[in-house]
């Protein structure tokens, strides 16, 4: 259904749809504006209008009821479109140019203009051109040669980068030479809405450089995969994500929401035709004249109604800066550069919500992570009821709030509903209220630590050479391949979870025994609660043979609840005796909730000469001034270049010291001496083999046994196999 | 080079020729040129032919006359001036020499015998 309205065109009524009529309107003025510096450019339009009337009116005669919009296509194919007429001499008539030789009239427009007396102006080189021209022009505008524009570019791209940024800049700011050929097209950047996927931009740029949609589409998307591989890469190596990073990879995103806003959609068919460059040209350069420049108004009007309507205020700046622009007859390079200038701004504002949303997302999926063990650190009642609070309207809300004022924005819902924007501001202002309770609450309960109590550990056998203090934990991990996993505790089960908080401190035994101590922490809302669970940890330390067992892990139970309980033991190495320590018990799966209310720092408890520097699965043999590797190197570098001026004070003969320069041995027979050492030395290799052996055999012994005990009942290896109070 | 620019410089050189050829073969009506030249398929847009006209017009090389037409307003008929009709017979020549000379060059064994 078309409306049809009366035009008295040159003296004929004609009917005409009213769609047809704007296409009408439009041919008109861009004739108008390929004629405006034409001698006796009336009686030309006048010319070509009547002939469009007589063409009309034999459509209607042939029986049309009215003049639809394909007959106006079918007239403007047959008069051609200005672009297709063939180029006009400026002053046909006089053929003076003629004269001047082809040497003037094939230099570009720069010095026609200069010549003429009108401003110099910058353009890009359609005849000359590698990508966009731009080179050609410069050195046309500054009269050098192209070749040293060029390789100055391609200098400063190679060099730093940095030439390829101007160069697109200027490839966009700088019109094209094409535009001053008369009917030379001169395209705008719409976003196309008849090829689009999401929002027509990336064809839309396609459309405007002449290349296919999918080139913007591809550079659009790869930021994307990147940033899926980068999420997998943290995953798999931390297990937890790297989110700041993250939040600025997907900047493809942002630019393309931005440039959804700033850029209008190509409606009406000569927007439509202007994105792809077959348009009757609006801001040709020969437009000086009146008609021209009210042409240019009218449009430009329209224009920023259109992006006024789009989005909100910010769209209605640009859209008036479009409007001065196209004022002045064409874009200028400041407004471009002001123009860029914006879009950086709201780009990184754009990357400052994005950021904001995704710590917020982080916290929602730590969170969440943490939700099953929750029951093992908050106590029922407020704390739980906080820790939901916390969950849903600290961080859902502004989640849920942040993502629909973005969907509002982009679907150019302008209502602003006051209502939904309280709601939302109430419902995180209760978010805040309960994260600041539970914050409170927690660290209440962890407020005070325990007396600390040393506990003997009883060695069944306290005389062995050598001490591996090792863990049941087994060698192999467990990995369930969820995509999302934050596990602070050992292992999960129904109301038992295991804390590795277990630390090891190698002291110098002052007897030839090894001796064990523990001692055990805890935290709690009072000094005698924080008592009563360190005194409920049940941590179980036995010796077999060489081989110190520890347990997995302390048991935590869902009544007993999670309260930095931890576990340091003191193993006291005789000297000359050698001890192990295994990568099982290792201490850097501890957790623990630190805040300030954390006023004594029971964590780091110093205890006085332990041994320093000392690394996992390396065999350490105890000498007086510290530990050492067997092949002599000390365990604390740092340490040792301090002391290293007071060789043995005590005048101690080490077993091993055939490695050490022991000055308390005369040396008589240095021959004698070397032979003696090499036999130690030889003697000392086997019994080590010996015992490495012996170790092994141990090992499995001990490995075969876990697994027994584990397959009959997990609960079985916490059981106390042997109650060291 | 480019070849559309080429092909339309040569163009742009005969067609002044041809349009005022046509008009020498008596006064014409612009569709009526637009026909002719069709026929010749020496295709041009009308919206190139009427500045063309207005140009030679106001070179005082055409001249024309309204001639009532049986629909609607009356209709432009164009015609030689005497200038326009000397200035046609030195195009002519020239066209003529320029003619043989590129046949000369292009097909060189024709021309030789």
């Amino acid at each position: 259904m078309k409306q049809v309205i009366n035009i008295n065109f040159h003296g004929r009524v004609v009917p005409i749809e009213v769609t047809a009529f704007d296409i009408l309107k439009q041919y008109t003025d861009s004739l108008n504006r390929f004629f405006a510096n034409e001698e006796g450019k009336e009686e030309i339009i006048n010319d070509i209008e009547s002939r469009i009337g007589e063409l009309f009116q034999e459509r209607l005669k042939a029986g049309a009821t009215c003049i639809t919009d394909e007959d106006v296509h079918a007239i403007i194919r047959s008069m051609g479109r200005p672009e297709d007429f063939e180029p006009a001499e400026p002053d046909a008539g006089s053929y003076e140019k003629n004269n001047q030789g082809a040497a003037e009239a094939e230099t570009s427009f720069q010095s026609q203009s200069s010549t003429t007396g009108q401003p110099k102006r910058l353009y890009r080189d359609e005849n000359d051109k590698v990508f966009g021209g731009v080179c050609s022009g410069l050195a046309n505008y500054f009269g050098i040669d192209v070749v040293v524009m060029r390789i100055i570019f391609v200098i400063l791209a190679v060099s730093f980068g940095f030439g390829l940024i101007p160069y697109l800049i200027l490839w966009v700011a700088v019109p094209s030479t094409a535009t001053k050929e008369i009917g030379g097209m001169r395209k705008k950047l719409y976003r196309d809405g008849d090829d689009k996927i999401i929002a027509g931009v990336c064809s839309g740029i396609g459309n405007y450089f002449g290349i296919n949609a999918w080139i913007p589409r591809v550079m659009f998307l790869l930021p994307f995969l990147s940033f899926v591989t980068r999420w997998n890469n943290h995953w798999g190596d931390f297990g937890f994500p790297d989110f700041v990073r993250l939040s600025f990879s997907p900047g493809a995103l942002i630019i393309y929401i931005i440039l959804w806003l700033v850029i209008p959609e190509a409606i009406t068919t000569s927007e439509k035709l202007e994105m792809k460059g077959e348009k009757v040209d609006m801001n040709s350069i020969k437009n000086t004249v009146m008609e021209e420049m009210k042409g240019v108004q009218q449009r430009a009007e329209k224009f920023s109604k259109e992006a006024g309507a789009m989005a909100q205020e910010k769209s209605k700046i640009i859209g008036s800066e479009i409007r001065t622009a196209a004022r002045r007859g064409s874009r200028s390079l400041g407004d471009v550069i002001i123009l860029i200038f914006k879009i950086f701004a709201y780009f990184i504002l754009g990357s400052i919500v994005f950021a904001l949303v995704m710590a917020l997302i982080a916290l929602g999926i730590v969170s969440i992570g943490l939700f099953p063990v929750k029951d093992f650190i908050l106590r029922e009642g407020w704390q739980n009821v906080f820790a939901w609070g916390t969950l849903i309207f600290f961080i859902a809300v502004p989640i849920i709030g942040i993502i629909t004022w973005l969907i509002r924005k982009l679907a150019r819902i302008k209502r602003n509903s006051v209502p939904m924007r309280i709601s939302f501001i109430g419902l995180w202002v209760i978010g805040w209220v309960c994260f600041i309770c539970l914050i409170a609450f927690v660290s209440r309960d962890f407020k005070s630590g325990n007396t600390l109590r040393e506990e003997e550990v009883a060695l069944n056998n306290p005389g062995v050479n050598k001490l591996e203090i090792t863990s049941l934990r087994s060698d192999q991990k467990y990995y369930r391949n969820r995509w999302f996993r934050i596990e602070p505790f050992e292992s999960l089960e129904e109301d038992t979870v295991l804390v590795r908080n277990v630390r090891v401190n190698i002291v110098r035994s002052k007897n030839d025994s090894f001796r064990v101590t523990m001692l055990k922490m805890a935290n709690g809302n009072t000094r005698r609660y924080a008592d009563t669970l360190a005194s409920m940890i049940q941590f179980n330390v036995v010796q077999q043979d060489s081989i110190l067992l520890l347990d997995r892990g302390i048991p935590i139970t869902r009544k007993d609840k999670f309260r930095n309980q931890h576990i340091i033991l003191t193993v006291y190495v005789p000297v000359g005796k050698q001890v192990r320590i295994d990568k099982s018990i290792g201490w850097w799966h501890n957790v623990r909730f630190d805040g300030p209310w954390t006023n004594e720092n029971n964590w780091d408890i110093d205890i006085e000469d332990a041994e320093q520097g000392w690394d996992f699965g390396i065999d350490y043999i105890m000498k007086a001034d510290g530990l050492y590797t067997l092949d002599g190197t000390p365990a604390d570098t740092w340490k040792h270049s301090e002391n290293k001026n007071e060789d043995n004070p005590e005048g101690f003969r080490s077993p091993d010291n055939y490695r050490y320069d022991n000055p308390s041995i005369p040396v008589v027979d240095s021959l004698k001496l070397k032979l003696e050492l090499e036999q130690q030395r030889v003697k000392d290799s086997l019994q080590r083999v010996k015992e490495n052996i012996d170790r092994q055999l141990n090992k499995l012994q001990a490995r075969v046994d876990n697994k027994k005990s584990l397959q009959t009942s997990s609960l079985m290896t916490y059981s106390p196999m042997l109650v060291v109070y | 080079m480019n070849i559309d620019n080429t092909a339309s410089q040569m163009r742009k050189g005969v067609l002044e020729f041809c349009i005022l050829s046509v008009i020498k073969q008596g006064e014409a009506y612009p569709s009526d040129i637009i026909d002719k030249m069709k026929e010749a398929n020496l295709n041009i847009f009308e919206g190139t032919l009427y500045p063309l006209l207005t140009r030679l017009k106001n070179a005082e090389l055409l001249t024309y006359r309204w001639v009532e037409s049986s629909s609607g307003p009356p209709r432009k008929y164009f015609s030689l001036t005497e200038k326009g009709a000397a200035f046609y017979k030195e195009l002519e020549a020239t066209w003529n020499e320029l003619a043989n000379a590129v046949a000369a060059v292009t097909q060189p064994s024709t021309t030789s015998t």
